[in-house]
């Protein structure tokens, strides 16, 4: 067999998280809404209305496509996209074509084997969603909850190798998507939709062959599935002597099977033109450039800073980079900690993300702020309490908003150092077991560990070990 | 002098000096629509009487309860001593184009026959608001496709109310007509390549394209987006500047609609037109059309009456003070109807998209063996002849491999019109002008039947009008006189971008200049017999 490489070009469609629709006043979010609740004349294509622009679907469009280091375009338009489809209300599509918002760009993916593949943009560009239907018992119904959902369509050229690699474009692309604040990027909601052109070609070739096309990998696993299953069929049919034909294959992700949808012979016509019920989208070169410099440092960069500047590994820089608030915490316990950046990363990589599962919250919507961690790391530091009465402090601040020094005295959980209170506990606990004081004495030292034993239970674990171990020997070595 | 006679402004005038009722012009339009106006238009008319061919028909539905409730509405609001708007208690009509809440509106098509709008045009609401009485819906050639209202899918369509054997022209003819027939003051229609200022010549009545964007297009039912300019009818100049007045001004809900401050209107007419530089063009002097088989253009001069219409026009200025530039060049108007074929087809296949009975409207009773039958049958038994052939056509010229031979040529087509006008009006340029004097139409009203179907010739009836619509600038239509028939001649006055109040004023001086004129004093024909006072 010939060695073959796959070549993986990705369509995906992102749903911005406006407040409202993209043309009309409606709630952009209908989810779980009953259908057809959430629409109005605009968004349900009534004859006579009008749409009118969004400000912030635009706004976003722009911060997605500086993300993507994209070049974004002082003027792009709004153009028709005429079909016919019983979810598309008006019967065309208001989308752009030739001049959309963004041009380029590229996403990197870090790869296993430490390389970086840069997956580069063709394009961005702004669109309405369109509904939904749905066919029960023989009849055919339609939502319109969905029309005039604000999307952006992000298409990649073909430069991805394997179905591992498109899944990693969809982890980066819905990490950077919540960064930056432009999607809530959730697939099984629909908000990250994705559709993959496949083809094969020799390896060490150049040529594009012809591509089939995948529709609904709507999650990370279907897109790894599905690109595998496709090119080995592609490989299986190209060794066997037949020929890859131009299809629109449909992923049913419960069977994990493809089936052909029809045959893509004949492009469809749009007939696009200009939408002229609006006006071009203008930017300023400096609305341009305010969206450039209010970016946030991105994933990646961060990431490769986090290894720097706290000397993380690229394991744990990794995970704190995971989520845009984490790391912002991250960076905030690290500056009110003396202590090693590193220790502030155990704890957050432990005990912290715990506590985020246990609540399923982000870090930026906890009530235990990264003060109160770094302060309670401080405090089993400096031997002020232990570890576990520590890792207990993180629960009881975030369910109190109390901070940890308060609840230390008000529950009177601080270590037990005072030597003369700590020595009246010892005197009384070898007043009361004279037996195993004899046996000590006469040359049993391995039971200084069942003393200390002793000590920590009747303390509630509040003795300050070291302290307790110096009393011990210099009460039993008295004799 | 009956109720019906007067003008808008005396109207409103004798409401809010509470000399009239509000309810009173209602009655008198209720009875004057009974009068002239006989069985409404419908999907299915019937066997006619032979008296219904001497009627107007230009009404779909007279909205009697409603009107006289908005009357009622206005009469308390001056007995309440409250503002009742600059429009209080005038009869009006609105073209059936124009979605109104809780009224049907059609569009003149089978296809959306029976849809019930829940929301009010913005141009129609500020009418409202203004105090204006809403008598009902006008008839149209149907979706506005057309220039004799006979395409309309509601019969009878309208006639001329100077002729009831010729067409009142289109599309806006039932507005251009009900005002003619005094059925009402003022009229609302919608001009996209002449609609508003064709059957206004036609009916011997005053009509206003604004320019694109002065008026909000929010909930007319679109035609071809980039061109659909809502304005006035009315029986003189001043009517349509103060209809203008009210409805002008930027809509945050239509994007296209101009922020630009709305000039007063009313104020301008209070000048003259002395020095005004008023310009005559020899390329309106003809139409010019392609051969069908060899694509050749070839030339007609307009009919003779007219053209001498808008010469005497020039003179009646010049006399009054206005500088008449002549041969002004304006070369691509010959161009203007191609242009307009490719760009408006595009547009409209577009916007029927959704007619696809689906959703509202028509759906074929038949049963259907999958979705594209569903679509073929609805639109196939929904649409009449006009909008089918615009569908196709549209389809066409905007199909991948022709849009660069059709669309994107006519898009250039239409900038080279724009600047014939941006040279013509150009302060520092060779002409200068305030305004350039054309016809209306190269032709006065022609008989019923006689053009229809013949989808060319009867859209370059429209040649003279559609530059404007083309460059976006506004036009004013007014009676310059009839011809040997009797029948109206229109003469049109084209202005600069947003300079509506020019083309008024030198609009009303022409009307003052000309009052005592006797073709002035003819009435159309089914006003004969009414006495006048």
């Amino acid at each position: 067999m010939k060695d073959y490489e796959v070549i993986i070009g990705l369509e995906t469609h992102i749903q911005l998280n406006t407040e409202t629709k993209i043309f009309c006043s409606c709630k952009a979010d209908s989810w779980e809404a009953e259908p057809n609740t959430n629409i109005c004349p605009v968004c349900s294509g009534l004859p006579g209305v009008l749409p009118v622009l969004n400000a912030e679907a635009v706004h976003k469009g722009a911060i997605l496509a500086a993300a993507m280091h994209a070049q974004i375009n002082t003027k792009s338009y709004f153009d028709r996209k005429n079909y016919f489809y019983p979810d598309l209300p008006k019967g065309y599509q208001i989308s752009q074509f030739d001049q959309p918002i963004g041009r380029g760009g590229y996403l990197d993916l870090p790869l296993e084997n430490g390389e970086t593949r840069r997956v580069r943009i063709h394009n961005l560009h702004l669109e309405e969603d369109a509904g939904k239907t749905k066919t029960e018992r023989g009849v055919r119904l339609l939502d319109f909850n969905r029309c005039g959902v604000p999307l952006v369509e992000m298409v990649t050229e073909p430069d991805l190798r394997s179905g591992d690699e498109a899944a990693q474009y969809l982890i980066r692309l819905r990490q950077l998507l919540r960064w930056i604040g432009v999607s809530e990027a959730d697939m099984e909601r629909g908000h990250l939709r994705c559709d993959a052109n496949v083809s094969i070609r020799e390896r060490g070739t150049t040529v594009l062959n012809t591509k089939t096309e995948i529709k609904n990998v709507n999650s990370i696993d279907s897109v790894r599935q599905a690109i595998g299953e496709e090119a080995k069929r592609q490989i299986e049919l190209v060794e066997s002597g037949g020929k890859v034909e131009s299809y629109t294959l449909d992923w049913d992700a419960d069977r994990g099977k493809l089936t052909k949808m029809r045959s893509k012979e004949t492009e469809a016509d749009y007939r696009y033109f200009r939408e002229p019920d609006l006006l071009p989208v203008v930017l300023s070169t400096e609305e341009i450039d305010a969206v450039i410099a209010r970016l946030p440092e991105l994933p990646l960069a961060r990431r490769a800073r986090f290894e720097q500047e706290y000397q993380l590994s690229a394991y744990d820089a990794e995970i704190l980079t995971s989520e845009r608030s984490l790391s912002d915490y991250y960076e905030a316990a690290v500056a009110a900690y003396a202590g090693e950046a590193k220790t502030a990363a155990n704890w957050m990589m432990n005990d912290l993300s715990r506590l985020l599962n246990d609540l399923g919250k982000t870090a930026d919507q906890l009530v235990l702020k990264p003060e109160n961690l770094a302060e309670i790391i401080s405090m089993v530091d400096k031997g002020k309490i232990n570890a576990a009465t520590g890792k207990s402090l993180l629960k009881k601040v975030e369910e109190t908003g109390k901070s940890p020094s308060e609840i230390v005295d008000d529950e009177g959980l601080g270590l037990i150092a005072d030597s003369d209170a700590l020595r009246k506990q010892i005197e009384g606990i070898l007043a009361g077991a004279s037996a195993e004081v004899a046996s000590f004495r006469a040359g049993k030292e391995s039971l200084l560990g069942w003393f200390v034993g002793q000590v920590m239970r009747s303390s509630g674990g509040k003795a300050d070990p070291k302290r307790t171990r110096e009393i011990l020997l210099e009460l039993l070595n008295k004799e | 002098m009956s109720l019906t006679q007067l003008s808008a402004f005396e109207v409103a005038h004798k409401v809010r000096t509470g000399e009239v009722k509000a309810a009173e012009f209602a009655q008198a339009a209720l009875e004057q629509i009974r009068a002239v106006d006989g069985v409404s238009g419908s999907l299915n008319p019937g066997e006619l009487d032979p008296i219904e061919e001497s009627k107007v028909h230009a009404f779909i539905q007279v909205t009697q309860d409603k009107a006289i409730e908005q009357a009622e509405k206005v009469d308390q609001k001056i007995a309440n001593g409250d503002e009742p708007g600059l429009l209080a208690g005038v009869p009006l009509s609105v073209k059936d184009i124009f979605c109104v809440e809780g009224t049907r509106t059609t569009a003149a098509s089978k296809i959306i026959a029976n849809f019930v709008p829940p929301y009010t045009a913005t141009a129609v609401q500020r009418l409202v608001d203004a105090g204006a009485i809403v008598l009902g819906k006008v008839n149209l050639d149907e979706f506005t496709f057309g220039s004799s209202n006979e395409s309309s899918a509601f019969q009878p369509s309208t006639s001329n109310p100077w002729n009831t054997e010729y067409v009142p022209g289109g599309s806006s003819g039932g507005s251009a007509a009900s005002v003619a027939a005094q059925e009402v003051a003022l009229s609302l229609g919608t001009d996209t390549g002449g609609s508003i200022r064709q059957p206004a010549a036609f009916c011997g009545v005053v009509g206003l394209k604004p320019s694109y964007g002065r008026v909000s297009r929010l909930g007319l039912i679109a035609f071809a987006s980039s061109l659909d300019c809502p304005g006035p009818l009315s029986r003189n100049v001043r009517d349509s500047a103060l209809m203008l007045q009210v409805m002008a001004g930027n809509d945050p809900k239509d994007s296209t609609s101009s922020t630009l401050p709305v000039d007063d209107y009313l104020g301008a007419l209070e000048q003259d037109v002395k020095g005004l530089r008023i310009g005559l063009s020899p390329d309106y002097e003809a139409v010019y059309y392609p051969d069908l088989e060899s694509g050749e253009l070839h030339s007609e001069p307009i009919q003779k009456g007219v053209r001498e219409a808008v010469l005497r026009a020039a003179e009646t200025l010049a006399k009054a003070g206005a500088e008449i530039v002549e041969n002004v060049p304006m070369p691509n108007t010959r161009y203007g109807i191609p242009a307009y074929f490719v760009i408006s087809r595009v547009e409209a296949a577009s916007n029927l998209h959704r007619f696809d009975g689906v959703k509202y409207g028509y759906r074929t009773p038949e049963a259907v063996e999958d979705l594209n039958e569903l679509y073929r049958r609805s639109r196939a038994e929904g649409f009449g002849l006009e909008p089918k052939l615009r569908i196709l056509m549209g389809m066409y010229v905007s199909a991948a491999e022709h849009a660069s031979s059709y669309y994107q040529k006519a898009l250039k087509v239409r900038s080279m019109i724009r600047s014939d006008f941006e040279h013509a009006f150009d302060p520092q340029g060779a002409y200068r002008l305030d305004a350039l004097l054309t016809s209306t139409t190269a032709t006065t009203a022609f008989k019923r039947k006689a053009v229809y179907g013949n989808s060319v010739l009867m859209q370059y009836s429209d040649q003279m009008t559609v530059a404007s619509n083309h460059a976006g600038v506004p036009a004013l239509t007014m009676p310059g006189g009839l011809d040997e028939n009797g029948l109206p001649i229109g003469i049109q006055l084209i202005g600069n971008d947003f300079r509506e109040e020019m083309i008024l004023r030198i609009g009303n001086a022409y009307e003052q200049l000309t009052a005592d004129d006797a073709w002035r004093k003819v009435r159309p024909q089914v006003l004969q017999g009414e006495v006048r006072a």
